[in-house]
């Protein structure tokens, strides 16, 4: 089982050896490699894509469009011309979910790449540097992670006006210091390791340090929280649609739309489905595509 | 050890100064909704927020509270009249914390030995099952699994009470609902702290050692692959004040989560800033433990 | 971690303004001509019928009309005095004409005749949100109304027909110049501690409200009282300083506390010692998940047949409705969403009775008249001409709402007035009042006029799944003519003090404007403290004025008729539909009355009530 895996490294090891060039071009043709033997991983690669051609080409794909209401049709089940049927107030939910991927992979990629630029830049840096650098971002990360989130949202929903665009950047400057954190903790540990020693005896300067050398280093777990981050924001901007901080209407969202199906749960319950469903699918995908970027791209692998 | 204390003291200093000034941004007055539909005057709304002191400035309001604070005084509710504060809460938390302890407990329980055998039995089928069902589990909107299982439990089948807390009957749902997630993400972060920790070079050198595999996983791996997991225990526990809305909402469970939000819808100033101020002491000394558990299992950090 | 941050979502709490104080203001409604207080004294001093009543057990007063059907039959059988004779006609205040207990007609209640009272056994009901205070001055939301409501009492209350019915007061009369009201209270009643009521404690508890340090809440309603003076320790003379036709509908509010308490712990510590002449006292109270009541066994009234009358908190709408189903509830304070009801209606009648009453808030867009995108009059029409509100009514509310022409309801069918500007669904015309007016479209579709575009946000209450989808529908409806209404979510305390204070341009909730007693000074005055849709005319607070300064019911009507006409014609907000108030009942509770138009008057006659187990 678990033993082709320190091979793999010894071999990956080796390598240090080659020139550049060549190291970085094996390193990715490995990496493939390696990817593509995590079967699940590659499948969850082949949903994401097909969710962001979904995304793409939304208007091509809907049959209808996606705010256009119906009230006498209100609560319909599945037909042949409205295959799952309308929503609560006689929109066509097959549109709707189409247009939905829209929102899901806006909100849940661009967040995370937002909140992991701050997280590992701010983990990293206290993590390396220690003493009163550490302290300083430490108690800002504490401070933030103490707050209750929702007064801060609450709040931001009052000061700022809700869209898209506040959706994201909200999710993205409050959830950074859950990353922050355990990537502190893992450079804690890393930075009494010997290649960073070696580094830091061989002169190299400190930013090159935390980039080259921690940075990749701490990015396993980065990436599995990201993963698992990611479908934790799709789940968010449900959350943030009960708040009124959502994505608002009559913009279609996953999130919205399932939490509207709530109140309609005993009647309709089909209007649950289908976003659940995508919910569901999206963030399985992508937790297997990180588990198998992580398998390809684990820096303790690569060194 | 001390300077860790003055750290987190400065830390919640810093929270009840974000907190009042966030809650000065937020709009709208209590008044508003304690008047309801009566028929009033402005003048008599203006005397109503004199006698709770909500005419004053922010400051002058938050020196104040703080002074109370600081001889144990958390006031009163603005709406909830009668009840000190520290009542309200006291009541609120320990639901909470009954309701959070069971599943954390249950989940841990069984989320560690299936995420470090998931991790050992790598690409097997029980590592599969484990992967997607956790994936699953974490992806499912908790309104919905909640609403689902009292559908089924209490109006289908009659088994169970759709809501109150009264027997242990009522616990199961809630503890269902609570588990499944936390047992989802747990076993998650238990299998890819492992899998880091497999292929770490001491592992190796056990393994090549000749070391047995089930000695190596068990000296070894589960020690080191505990250190995410604690640090995720521990932020649940200190999320523990700031609870578990939905359930609480649904189950009718009344907890801090949902005493929370009634305070916010209703600007119960005193309420919400006690709420926010304990929850970060719990965050503050969390930290400080998850610290010493941390250089605990790894003897590698040394805690400053 | 980031998982935790989703389980904030719940936000189920509907803060709906709804409010609840409705049911303390509603007066003499359904077929009422008579001034308020002159039905009242009709009611006491009338009708000498001596049927029994099926009810109320072990009557211990003979003077008191029991709650339950009796004053309904009263108003509309009674003869129409003017003020004046009404006052005149006073009828021996606390003397023998006084009617038993047994005045009414026979009452239709809900369970067949020959069925035998059975004693003990817990009424549960269920409301939405925590039971924060059991002080009288908070009793506004419908939720704490119920319970304050049974462990105190008023003077006079509302009966299931909207008609005043004595309860404290044995009698009452108003002066001819409607300047002074006096009060006798029944002998021999008691607070749940043994200790007599008195007229002290009455006019303690004017003189509480009326004092502006206690910044009561209700201390408008007793604005124009000028003094209350102890006549014997039996009667109150209530002295006005104005005419104040809304007066005894305000009374109505007046749940009476014992001084010897409530001077001791003053509002703020009340309530965990709330103690009333009421049929059950406070047994426990858990704000946030539940309250229990247990009867009191030496109620003036006689001793109730249930042991506990108990209000669950349970946020969850869907929950209530799996409780009410399976059994763990009798009843829900706060109503289902719409779905559910209709659940009950159709599919589920053979367990359980369906109250259905029209009901008196108003469903509406308040609308902001100085913004310039809502300014123009002419713009507010065309809105109401484009929204489809037969269409929100038959397939959103199912049919269970009765649609709008003006801030009041039909139900109150003294004063409504059916003879107003109406704007049916016509979005033809919507569009040709927009294009005459100068509106053109742009671009983008959506119309503007001297750089004036139609488009303004439309603030909802977060977390409101009922009201959320009528706004996206009406979104839907003025984009079809060229109007561009965003929506946005905001706590209602947020709603409510930025909608008054003109920061938002519109909202959508249900509102009180009027009712059987239909000041509505508060709504429509220029400087009304909710006057939310910032409407400013001086020929609309002349109007709102007199409504209050007479008592001659024929005056009143005209006025609030024209006060319809002028909300109409100025289309001051987009009003849409009256919700009908339903009201669901498990069978197993018996001694209710078959229909009651004032559903919030079943709640005080739970005493009569008694649970069949089997």
């Amino acid at each position: 089982m678990a033993t082709t895996q320190p091979e793999t490294s010894a071999l990956s090891r080796a390598t240090v050896f080659d020139d550049r060039q060549t190291q970085r071009r094996s390193e990715l043709s490995r990496s493939w490699r390696r990817f593509k033997r995590y079967r699940p991983g590659v499948a969850g690669g082949i949903v994401i894509i097909l969710l962001v051609i979904m995304a793409v080409f939304a208007p091509i794909l809907a049959p209808y469009s996606p705010t256009e209401v119906n009230t006498r049709r209100l609560g319909e089940g599945p037909s042949w011309s409205h295959p799952l049927g309308f929503d609560g107030i006689g929109r066509d939910i097959l549109s709707r979910t189409i247009y939905g991927a829209r929102v899901a992979l806006m909100v849940g990629i661009i967040s995370t790449v937002i909140a992991i630029t701050i997280g590992v830049l701010v983990g990293a840096t206290a993590g390396y540097f220690g003493g009163w650098v550490d302290s300083l971002l430490s108690r800002i990360t504490d401070t933030l992670m103490a707050f209750p989130l929702l007064v801060l949202l609450v709040t931001l929903a009052a000061v700022f006006s809700p869209s898209l665009k506040t959706v994201i950047v909200v999710i993205g400057v409050t959830v950074w210091a859950s990353y922050a954190r355990i990537v502190r903790a893992d450079v804690l540990s890393l930075r009494e390791r010997d290649f960073v020693m070696a580094a830091r005896a061989a002169g190299a300067n400190d930013i090159r340090i935390i980039l080259r050398h921690v940075v990749p280093n701490v990015l396993g777990p980065v990436i599995v929280i990201a993963t698992l981050g990611i479908g934790g924001i799709i789940i968010l901007e449900a959350a943030l649609s009960f708040l009124g901080l959502g994505v608002q209407p009559p913009t279609p969202s996953w999130g919205g739309d399932l939490s509207s199906a709530r109140q309609f749960i005993r009647i309709y319950p089909h209007m649950a489905i289908a976003p659940g469903m995508m919910i569901v699918i999206t963030v399985l995908a992508f937790n297997l595509l990180g588990d198998g970027l992580r398998d390809a791209l684990d820096p303790r692998q690569r060194e | 050890m001390i300077r860790r204390l003055l750290q987190g003291i400065v830390v919640i200093f810093f929270v009840s100064i974000a907190t009042f000034g966030i809650l000065q941004l937020a709009p709208g007055s209590p008044i508003d909704v304690m008047v309801g539909e009566a028929q009033v005057t402005q003048e008599q709304i203006a005397l109503i927020e004199a006698k709770w002191g909500l005419d004053k400035p922010w400051y002058v309001q938050y020196f104040r509270w703080m002074g109370n604070m600081l001889k144990g005084d958390f006031g009163q509710s603005i709406v909830r009249t009668g009840v000190p504060v520290s009542t309200m809460l006291r009541d609120a938390a320990s639901v909470t914390i009954r309701l959070n302890l069971i599943a954390l407990v249950i989940s841990t329980a069984i989320a560690v030995p299936v995420g470090i055998i998931a991790a050992v039995k790598r690409n097997s089928l029980f590592d599969y099952v484990a992967s997607i069902g956790s994936t699953i589990g974490i992806a499912l909107p908790s309104f919905w699994i909640s609403l689902m299982l009292i559908i089924l439990f209490s109006l289908k089948l009659g088994w169970l009470p759709a809501s109150g807390s009264q027997s242990w009957k009522n616990y199961i749902m809630p503890v269902m609902v609570l588990a499944l997630q936390e047992t989802a993400l747990v076993a998650r972060l238990a299998r890819g702290s492992t899998l880091e920790i497999l292929r770490q070079d001491f592992v190796t050198t056990a393994r090549s050692k000749g070391l047995m595999e089930r000695v190596v996983v068990s000296r070894h791996v589960v020690r080191n692959a505990m250190l995410p997991v604690v640090t995720v225990i521990g932020l649940r526990l200190a999320f523990l004040m700031s609870g578990t809305i939905i359930v609480e909402t649904i189950f009718a469970w009344p907890g801090v989560g949902r005493l929370f939000i009634d305070s916010i819808f209703r600007l119960d100033y005193q309420v919400i800033q006690a709420i926010v101020l304990l929850s970060s002491i719990i965050v503050v000394v969390m930290n400080i433990l998850t610290d010493l558990a941390y250089a605990y299992i790894d003897p590698r950090i040394r805690v400053r | 971690m980031l998982d935790s941050m989703s389980r904030i979502s719940g936000i189920m709490n509907l803060v709906q303004p709804v409010t609840r104080r409705q049911f303390l203001k509603r007066a003499t409604a359904i077929g009422v001509s008579v001034p308020a207080f002159a039905s009242l004294l009709a009611a006491c001093g009338g009708d000498d019928d001596d049927e029994p009543t099926p009810v109320p057990p072990t009557p211990t007063q003979g003077s008191v009309p029991t709650p339950g059907p009796s004053g309904g039959a009263t108003p509309t059988s009674a003869p129409e005095p003017t003020a004046t004779t009404a006052a005149a006609a006073t009828p021996t205040s606390g003397g023998g004409a006084a009617p038993t207990a047994t005045t009414a007609a026979p009452a239709p209640t809900a369970t067949p005749a020959g069925e035998q009272p059975v004693m003990g056994g817990v009424l549960v009901t269920q409301g939405h949100q925590e039971i924060a205070s059991l002080h009288p001055d908070d009793a506004g939301p419908y939720v704490h109304y119920v319970i304050v409501r049974n462990i105190h009492e008023p003077l006079v209350d509302l009966d299931i027909d909207y008609a005043f019915i004595p309860v404290l007061a044995a009698s009452y009369e108003a002066a001819e110049d409607a300047l002074s009201y006096t009060f006798t209270i029944h002998d021999g009643i008691t607070f749940h501690d043994g200790e007599p009521l008195t007229s002290a404690d009455i006019k303690y508890n004017f003189d509480w409200y009326r004092d502006p340090a206690n910044a009561a809440v209700l201390a408008t309603d007793y604005a124009n009282v000028a003094d209350v003076v102890i006549e014997d320790e039996l009667t109150v003379t209530v002295k006005m300083s104005a005419i104040d036709a809304a007066f005894l509908a305000n009374v109505t509010g007046l749940l009476i506390v014992p001084e010897h308490i409530h001077s001791v712990t003053g509002k703020d510590n009340y309530s965990p010692q709330a103690t009333g002449t009421g049929p059950f006292k406070l047994k426990e109270w858990k704000a946030a998940e539940y309250t229990t009541l247990s009867k009191y066994v030496d109620y003036w009234q006689g001793e109730p047949y249930l042991d506990e009358f108990r209000e669950d908190i349970i946020p969850e709408g869907s929950v209530r409705a799996v409780r009410l189903e399976t059994g763990e509830a009798d009843n829900s304070v706060w109503p289902l969403q719409a779905q559910d009801n209709l659940r009950f209606i159709n599919e589920l009648s053979d367990q359980f009775d369906v109250n259905r009453a029209p009901g008196t808030a108003v469903n509406h867009f308040p609308l902001n008249n100085e913004k310039p995108a809502l300014a123009d009059k002419v713009v507010r029409q065309a809105m109401l001409y484009a929204t489809d509100r037969d269409s929100l009514i038959n397939d959103l509310e199912k049919g269970l709402s009765v649609k709008a022409h003006s801030g009041y309801s039909p139900a109150v069918q003294f004063y409504y007035n059916d003879d107003v500007k109406k704007y049916d669904y016509d979005p033809e015309m919507a569009k040709k009042l927009l294009d005459d007016a100068g509106y053109v479209p742009g671009s983008d579709g959506i119309r503007e006029k001297d750089g004036v575009r139609l488009s303004f946000t439309c603030t909802v209450i977060t977390g409101d799944q009922r009201r959320r989808p009528e706004a996206e529908v009406v979104q839907q409806n003025l984009l079809a003519v060229g109007i561009d209404m965003q929506i946005q979510e905001a706590p209602v305390a947020t709603i409510l003090e930025q909608l008054m204070a003109g920061e938002m341009d519109a909202s959508l909730f249900n509102w009180t404007y009027g009712t059987s007693e239909p000041d509505c000074r508060s709504v429509f005055r220029s400087d009304g403290a909710r006057n939310f849709s910032h409407y400013k005319n001086p020929v609309m607070d002349e109007l709102v004025d007199a409504g209050v300064a007479t008592i001659v019911p024929e005056e009143r009507q005209q006025i609030y008729k024209d006060i319809q006409a002028l909300t109409a014609e100025d289309a001051i907000f987009l009003y849409v539909q009256f919700w009908e108030d339903i009201q669901i009942w498990n069978k197993r509770i018996k001694g209710r009355p078959a229909q009651a138009n004032n559903p919030a008057a079943v709640y005080p006659l739970i005493w009569t009530f008694w649970k069949d187990e089997s």
